[in-house]
């Protein structure tokens, strides 16, 4: 696997409360689930590597870049799709205009907007809403036009936090579609309470707890961790449980 | 970048500030047309008064253009793209600032459609005052994004626009002195009055590096913040310690005299000129009832072209009109009563008694004989004028003779007496 995301120490703090502890995480181009229960660091991580929460120790390259030194972060974050948990859209834009928008602020060459802008609303399947405004549209369309910004660039690192809120089961059949289309050349790193959408999309998956990484895998190796007693209606649902568990006893 | 600009101009807060402004704008236009009916230079010094609310606007619609990004929610997704925070920054300044300034022209440019025919006046130097009216325009914006990136506050933007009111408002109507200049907003400037160049382009100087200083705060580049600020503070002294508004002097090519060609002469200042004919035919009668009376003026002037360091005189031979918030939208005369009150200057008394408060009261009555006949007003219970009416012609003009020269000598027994003509 080439390496284009490299975490080595990663710690951060919000008080006195340390969200993640000492983590080292690889990362190569495909499709990477990230699961955890609520509070597990998940979004923290995903923030530092969206390069809008600075560590408070460790190091983190994106595609080789230190984020450490201003020349490295802005490169990085060219080639970097963000799409946050809690996204905010700005109401009176349509979805074409809001997408430009963030074309623009990834530093787009001005020539190839227009078209990128187009691919990238095409592929989240809104082009007939493109001259709507956003505040027009539905939870799920919103979502999608969140993930249009984010991939208007062709970036080379895409992180995902709980893309598929919001979305009806038709079209998160077709968003794993894209994310596999996505992953063929891009780290994609989704971060999801829906351990379906892991089996059906991730090539790999990293499971969190209490700011620690406690595996880090194929969904296959996740499956096979559970056994028949454990909690759980799916056969990865049983695995998430029981990694947790054997993770948590050894923390004692 | 001009995608973006034109999106900021119909999406962002452009369009609201726009129509605030222009709303505003004509508010503040139809509040007091006598301050700009008929003269480019009121106009335009108008706008600049205006700015003490306009100013304000552009200050509230700063704070809640630069606070979408955190009230939408989406400050983490912007701020984590490479593109230096100051360009969205000036972009979105630039929107604003620019829809708010249409927004005012297209106000003050309904009032120019007004101006145009009637005014006799254009001159040249109210493009600086207008220059520097739409630089303030730009600085207030910029403060306002300053305050609405840094200050977390749901109600910032009411807040910093009555604050920016309230400042301007000690800035410009407290006793400050030159200190007065660096406030945009101008109350003390008559339409023929001019500032010197030296002030304008301090001014402007002064505001433009004020702009950059707080768009570099709004964008969060210290630096850059500290030295236009820095900056700012090296022009803002200059204009500090020079001179201040107070006897600003006149445009020379305003305030040259235009005067009726038959019968008492009247004269007024050429900017004030589109109001010749209204004035004429109040003041000339006036003047030609009391003409070759002994110490009885003979002519009235417009005041605007008295020289700055010439005091009004009583006795001088003149009457002085106060014309410069005398028009009309249309360019009529907006107050004969204020017209009025500058011919009873002919009739007034300015003497000082001792504790005689009786004889005060009867010797101002007596004043009041006076103006009742020279504007040969009816006759009432207080002012018996009929008394003066009922004696032949010549002695009713001897008789003023005699109040004026009473009056110029504050003759309070002769006054007294003149107060029982028979």
């Amino acid at each position: 696997m080439s390496v284009t995301v490299s975490v080595r120490g990663l710690r951060v703090s919000y008080g006195r409360r340390t969200a993640l502890d000492e983590l080292d995480l690889d990362l190569g181009p495909g499709v990477h689930g990230l699961l955890g229960p609520n509070g597990a660091g998940k979004t923290t991580l995903m923030r530092v590597l969206a390069t809008v929460r600075r560590p408070d120790r460790g190091q983190v390259r994106l595609l080789g870049q230190p984020l450490s030194d201003a020349v490295g972060l802005r490169s990085a974050r060219r080639q970097l799709g963000y799409l946050p948990q809690s996204f905010g859209f700005y109401p009176r834009f349509t979805v074409r205009e809001f997408v430009e928008y963030f074309a623009w602020l990834k530093e787009m060459p001005a020539a190839q907007i227009p078209l990128a802008v187009d691919r990238a609303i095409e592929r989240v399947g809104l082009l007939d809403r493109a001259d709507d405004r956003m505040k027009h549209l539905s939870g799920g369309m919103l979502r999608r036009a969140g993930i249009a910004q984010a991939i208007v660039n062709d970036p080379r690192v895409l992180l995902f936090d709980e893309p598929t809120a919001g979305l009806d089961p038709e079209q998160r059949v077709e968003f794993r579609a894209l994310l596999r289309e996505l992953g063929l050349d891009a780290v994609v790193l989704v971060s999801t309470h829906l351990v379906e959408d892991v089996v059906a999309a991730c090539t790999r998956v990293s499971l969190m707890d209490a700011g620690r990484l406690v595996f880090d895998g194929l969904p296959a190796e996740l499956i096979a961790a559970g056994g028949v007693g454990d909690s759980g209606d799916s056969p990865i649902e049983r695995g998430y449980a029981a990694v947790l568990r054997d993770a948590r006893t050894a923390a004692r | 970048m001009r995608r973006i600009l034109r999106t900021e101009l119909r999406r962002g807060t452009a369009p609201w500030a726009a129509a605030a402004m222009c709303g505003a704008g004509v508010w503040m236009l139809a509040v007091h047309p006598e301050d700009w009916g008929g003269r480019w230079a009121g106009l335009v010094n108008y706008l600049r008064t205006s700015l003490l609310i306009l100013c304000a606007l552009m200050v509230a619609a700063g704070v809640w253009q630069a606070g979408r990004e955190r009230r939408r929610g989406i400050d983490e997704m912007v701020n984590s793209t490479p593109r230096p925070g100051w360009q969205p920054v000036l972009v979105a300044w630039l929107a604003v600032t620019l829809a708010g300034t249409v927004g005012v022209l297209v106000a003050f440019a309904g009032a120019a459609v007004l101006v145009a025919p009637v005014a006799t006046y254009a001159g040249d130097g109210w493009w600086w005052t207008l220059l520097v009216g739409v630089l303030a325009l730009g600085a207030a914006t910029a403060g306002g994004m300053a305050v609405g990136r840094l200050v977390r506050l749901r109600l910032a933007a009411p807040v910093a626009g009555l604050a920016a009111y309230l400042g301007l408002a000690i800035l410009t109507y407290w006793d400050t002195k030159s200190a007065v200049w660096l406030a945009p907003v101008q109350v003390a400037q008559a339409a023929y009055q001019v500032v010197p160049g030296r002030v304008v382009a301090w001014q402007a100087g002064w505001l433009l590096a004020l702009t950059v200083a707080l768009l570099a705060l709004a964008a969060r580049r210290w630096l850059a913040a500290a030295l236009a600020g820095v900056l700012a503070v090296g022009v803002a002294v200059p204009i500090v310690t020079g001179p201040g508004p107070n006897r600003l002097p006149a445009d020379p090519d305003a305030v040259a005299l235009v005067c009726t060609d038959s019968g008492p002469k009247v004269c007024v200042a050429r900017i004030h000129a589109f109001l010749l004919d209204d004035v004429t035919p109040i003041v000339q009668p006036a003047l030609a009832r009391i003409e070759g009376i002994p110490g009885a003026p003979d002519r009235a002037m417009d005041d605007a072209a008295r020289p700055v360091d010439q005091p009004q005189v009583p006795g001088d031979g003149t009457i002085w009109l106060h014309l410069d918030q005398q028009a009309t939208v249309r360019g009529g005369l907006a107050n004969q009563d204020w017209l009025a009150s500058d011919l009873r200057a002919v009739t007034e008394l300015n003497c000082r008694y001792d504790d005689h408060d009786r004889e005060d009261e009867r010797a101002d009555l007596t004043g009041g004989l006076a103006h009742a006949w020279l504007f040969e007003m009816p006759a009432s219970p207080v002012v018996p004028v009929d008394r003066l009416y009922a004696l032949p012609m010549p002695a009713q003009r001897a008789w003023f003779a005699d109040y004026l020269r009473a009056a110029a000598a504050c003759d309070v027994a002769a006054l007294i007496r003149l107060g029982q003509p028979r």
